[in-house]
């Protein structure tokens, strides 16, 4: 059990960071849990990880519609992150912390895992075709706060 | 085309987070956290050295002996036998910085320790965790937190007079 914690930890901290912001620690505590408890659900082995993408991107955008999270710069670097560009890690959680969960998820699923249309789609619940329009308006929206 | 520049934020799971999540997803376990009145090194350090701190603080084990301790990804192993009230149960455990794993052979106990530094490092918020990983084990609840109150009570005892 804790094996699978420990071996899940990093891909879990990246999907919830990005989409949960400064609330990704409670969002992954929330996504292990789900895993944890549910874990007897899945059938096969081999589609744990696109089963995980599924509960992590759930639970942050679930927690982070829980409550307004002020922006913080001070606020956003753990001491221990020991980023190599302190700068632009600010500004990348300020210009995603403009977007709403949902738009995090969707530039989650798009550019950071790299997964298709239809599979971003699939995974949002929401018509293939509104992808392109919504993930056009993410990026946009995105790049606009990244390049003030 | 991705837009979106490197890197991205990364959230983190800390050790009591982890503890937490086994104590959510295990029916029959019962957990306690609070603050211990010492600097996070003394405390990790002194607890992690399992012959010496278990049986001062859980007063059901007389003794524990490490029997093997080796080194797997990074994680310390060690496979120790705790005894105590004519009984012996083989653990195996799971030893990292802020969080320690201890497992019953044939997985009918599972023992939790956590901790992290509070108050800039002068003392330390820390988790304890038993539990009986078995169908039906949510009936010993009661019991497990008497146990893992008692056991806090102890440790802050002793963490207060310095270890």
């Amino acid at each position: 059990m804790d094996a699978l914690v420990r071996a899940l930890m990093p891909y879990v901290g990246r999907v919830c960071g990005a989409i949960a912001l400064d609330r990704g620690d409670d969002a992954m505590q929330e996504t292990f849990i789900a895993i944890l408890r549910n874990l007897g659900s899945l059938r096969d082995p081999a589609a744990l990880h696109g089963w995980v993408r599924r509960i992590a991107v759930r639970e942050a955008i679930r927690v982070a519609k829980g409550g307004e999270v002020p922006v913080d710069p001070a606020a956003m670097l753990a001491p221990e992150a020991a980023p190599v560009d302190v700068a632009t890690l600010l500004d990348v959680r300020a210009a995603l912390a403009g977007l709403t969960p949902d738009q995090r998820a969707m530039l989650v699923l798009r550019d950071l895992d790299g997964l298709s249309e239809s599979e971003v789609a699939e995974h949002l619940h929401v018509p293939a075709g509104t992808v392109k329009s919504r993930l056009h308006r993410a990026r946009r929206a995105f790049a606009q706060r990244w390049a003030r | 085309m991705s837009t979106v520049p490197s890197p991205w934020p990364v959230a983190s799971l800390d050790p009591l987070r982890r503890a937490k999540v086994i104590a959510a997803a295990v029916p029959g376990s019962a957990w306690v956290e609070g603050v211990l009145d010492a600097p996070y090194e003394a405390t990790w350090g002194w607890v992690t050295d399992l012959p010496v701190s278990v049986p001062q603080f859980d007063f059901q084990v007389r003794r524990i002996d490490v029997r093997a301790r080796w080194i797997e990804n990074g994680v310390e192993r060690q496979r120790i036998v705790a005894s105590g009230r004519g009984t012996k149960l083989g653990f195996d455990v799971w030893l990292e910085d802020g969080f320690c794993l201890m497992r019953g052979r044939r997985r009918l106990y599972l023992v939790v320790m956590a901790a992290r530094p509070e108050e800039g490092g002068a003392r330390t918020r820390f988790v304890h965790l038993e539990a009986v990983p078995l169908p039906g084990a949510r009936v010993l609840r009661g019991v497990l937190r008497l146990a893992v109150r008692s056991d806090f009570r102890n440790l802050a005892r002793i963490a207060s007079a310095g270890f």
